[in-house]
């Protein structure tokens, strides 16, 4: 009896909990869709008179489609360089050759450096190869993530070692490997790659503050920054503003979200 | 009959697509609704039309709202502005005899959005 019990309580527990945690997003949503202020008190649980037209103020009163733009280009450019990129990457550490630990060690200690740490030679160096207010440039330090190169590395790993020898032997080349019998079998590591190489680009703020010098190359993040300098006060447009700017990554997250678990996970119970 | 592909059946199709097919329904709508014609009508406080009182129309930006066009009530009280571009404006009317109506804000789902006042824009000395 006891037994049957306890799932009924996790399951309240779960919800009570997920309830507190959306909280501040449907406070965000409730805010965006009514012309309540944020910190009115006694604060009220519904909307009152909902509308949609802070929504529309945001489209029209700055240049919203055109961030909307820079960002999805951006993203994608970032979301297709990790895929590939670290798949080609993780691939070879995967293989045995000399001084693959240094790399795997050199790796990993890169991943304790700051972004803001390396801004100035990144910087420097977008500017070199003449990158700098441009898409490419404003993707180039999130083209390859480390984090996402080991993920794919221990999803590579779990591949059994029989298969990849047994394609090599069939003639396929190292990249008909990787693509054709690695990332097949990889689907919840491209899932986790997407869905942090598309959020982390997508939230990216530091960079393409730096990077770009018109207003028509900036990105959501950087127009959110600017609508508040306009926007100074706690009412709906800006939280409709902040609402749009969230919505897709939501929107990713939730397509991707079972693969992406089981993409984090892979390798995770490996002794 | 043969099935759909299964590729075609993904999330990373469906749901990129239903919203493709959602932006598309929406800028139908909006291009055959979009031409710029704001109506109402101007009453006085016992609710009688108003003839020949002027209409302002201001389009809202970021913080002021501009005079943009103006136009006169017809016998019936009705008056219809054209070409308007905005997704925000304010309404005012001011009768031949000085009384003035409050600024009405009427605001639109899309830039030039044919619409009707609600309510008609009511002059008072």
């Amino acid at each position: 009896m006891m037994r049957r019990r306890i799932p009924w309580v996790r399951h309240a527990v779960l919800l009570v909990v997920s309830a507190i945690m959306l909280l501040p997003f449907y406070w965000v949503l409730k805010t965006a869709i009514t012309n309540e202020n944020i910190y009115t008190y006694p604060p009220r649980l519904l909307p009152l008179d909902p509308h949609p037209y802070n929504f529309v103020d945001v489209w029209y009163l700055i240049p919203f489609p055109r961030y909307l733009l820079n960002s999805i280009i951006v993203s994608v450019l970032a979301v297709v360089g990790n895929v590939v990129l670290n798949a080609m990457a993780a691939y070879a550490l995967t293989q045995n050759f000399r001084a693959k630990k240094l790399v795997v060690l050199l790796l990993l200690s890169c991943m304790l450096i700051p972004f803001q740490a390396t801004i100035i030679p990144a910087y420097l160096i977008t500017a070199r190869i003449g990158l700098l207010n441009s898409y490419l440039g404003l993707a180039l330090p999130l083209l390859s993530t480390i984090i996402c190169i080991f993920i794919y590395k221990s999803a590579f790993e779990a591949v059994p070692r029989s298969l990849v020898e047994a394609a090599r032997m069939d003639g396929l080349s190292e990249w008909r490997i990787i693509a054709h019998v690695l990332l097949p079998l990889s689907r919840p590591a491209i899932a986790t790659n997407v869905i942090l190489a598309f959020i982390w680009s997508w939230n990216s703020f530091m960079w393409p503050l730096i990077v770009t010098r018109d207003a028509d190359m900036q990105t959501l993040p950087l127009g959110l920054a600017r609508f508040l300098s306009y926007m100074e006060d706690t009412t709906g447009a800006l939280y409709a503003f902040v609402c749009l700017v969230l919505a897709p990554g939501i929107l990713v997250f939730l397509m991707a979200q079972s693969a992406f678990i089981r993409g984090l996970t892979q390798g995770a119970t490996k002794g | 009959m043969s099935r759909a592909p299964r590729w075609l059946l993904s999330r990373w199709v469906v749901v990129p697509g239903t919203l493709l097919l959602l932006v598309l329904g929406w800028n139908i709508h909006v291009a055959a609704n979009a031409t710029g014609v704001v109506r109402g009508r101007v009453v006085d406080s016992a609710g009688q039309p108003v003839a020949g009182a002027t209409v302002l129309l201001f389009e809202r930006s970021f913080v002021v709202n501009t005079e943009k066009q103006r136009t006169t009530s017809d016998p019936r009280g009705r008056f219809r502005f054209e070409g308007n571009a905005s997704h925000a404006v304010q309404l005012q009317a001011e009768a031949p005899d000085g009384a003035r109506s409050d600024r009405v804000t009427l605001r639109l789902l899309f830039r030039a959005q044919d619409a009707d006042l609600p309510s008609p824009l009511v002059v008072e000395p």
